[in-house]
């Protein structure tokens, strides 16, 4: 049986979204009228912001990675809020509302924000290869001997020089890395938010990876935080250390 | 598929981001870490990719909420009720 990642109960998911008519492609569907589902009791605006709002930080986070715009953020969250109320019926009570409402924010992205883009995200990406920011680091001498290397890195780097990072990816890979490596959403989560087969979040999210790493690398090089170019060493043939 | 009792760097490597996603069946999970505590290299590598993603993690959850969002989803939640009742 294969490992996954658990967190918490996964929430129940919003209504049966209508089937896609290219379903080769990953994509996420606005949610469908509700009056297919039973009579429930009518939710109250008290309740719901009681679970929303220690989400806020987390959707606005989640939000400015998606749009790479603050004021856009603030209204993808503003507009997944109205809708999430509107669909509050299918949340089931005990359920992880946090994988519930994130649902709905992606849809909410992939439903409005997406067609004001004014241009296609057409970057090409060329394969990025594994250990970029180790091999990067120790190329130019920043690991050293440091007790803890990635933190002799990230150290340099704050906390708009990340947003910057994540914001270079091309959408698909942005969309995952956001949500699996900022807010620990489950594969499970995250491919039933995207309708996506979980080994294409899996394929995106370790290609995200490297992407991130390399997108980093670039930012701190920009900033002037990193060195640009490697540092020659007397022995450029010294072995790595790894084992046969 | 190589035996799970003895992975090499190479094994190990290919392995590395199932491992950091926890994707990785118990057995394998094991093996991983068995090559881990035995590779003072491939830790190495490991401990940065991990690293650099917890790092990332603890600073993106300083990000601030523009002050008024709550206020905003207050309105907007209210006027979703609205369109419930009318509609």
């Amino acid at each position: 049986m294969p490992c996954r990642r658990v967190r918490f109960p996964s929430a129940a998911a919003p209504a049966r979204l209508p089937a896609s008519p290219a379903p080769s492609r990953c994509r996420a569907w606005p949610l469908p009228k509700d009056d297919s589902l039973p009579d429930a009791p009518t939710p109250t605006t008290a309740e719901f912001i009681r679970l929303l709002e220690p989400l806020l930080a987390a959707a606005h986070r989640t939000a400015l990675h998606l749009t790479h715009n603050p004021s856009d953020a603030d209204d993808l969250v503003q507009e997944a809020s109205y809708h999430a109320f509107r669909a509050f019926h299918t949340y089931r009570p005990g359920t992880r509302f946090a994988a519930w409402f994130f649902t709905i924010l992606t849809h909410a992205f992939y439903g409005e924000y997406r067609k004001r883009r004014r241009r296609p995200d057409t970057r090409d990406i060329d394969d990025v290869p594994p250990l970029y920011l180790y091999e990067r680091a120790s190329e130019t001498g920043l690991l050293g001997s440091d007790a803890d290397p990635a933190a002799a890195i990230l150290e340099r780097l704050d906390v708009a020089h990340i947003v910057r990072a994540l914001g270079e990816l091309p959408e698909e890979f942005r969309v995952v890395a956001s949500l699996f490596f900022v807010e620990d959403l489950s594969y499970e989560d995250i491919a039933r938010m995207l309708e996506c087969p979980v080994g294409t979040v899996r394929s995106r999210l370790h290609r995200a990876r490297r992407l991130l790493q390399k997108s980093l690398w670039d930012v701190a090089v920009e900033a002037g935080i990193v060195p640009s170019a490697p540092i020659p060493t007397a022995d450029p043939g010294a072995p790595a250390g790894h084992q046969e | 598929m190589p035996p799970l009792d003895r992975l090499t760097c190479q094994d190990t490597f290919a392995r590395l981001d199932d491992y950091l996603d926890r994707a990785l069946t118990v057995a394998e999970m094991a093996a991983v870490q068995a090559h881990l505590d035995d590779c003072l290299a491939c830790a190495r590598e490991y401990r940065f990719e991990q690293g650099v993603l917890d790092d990332m993690r603890a600073k993106l959850a300083h990000l601030e909420v523009a002050p008024g969002l709550l206020e905003r989803v207050r309105a907007a939640v209210d006027r979703a009720a609205q369109d419930l009742g009318a509609g």
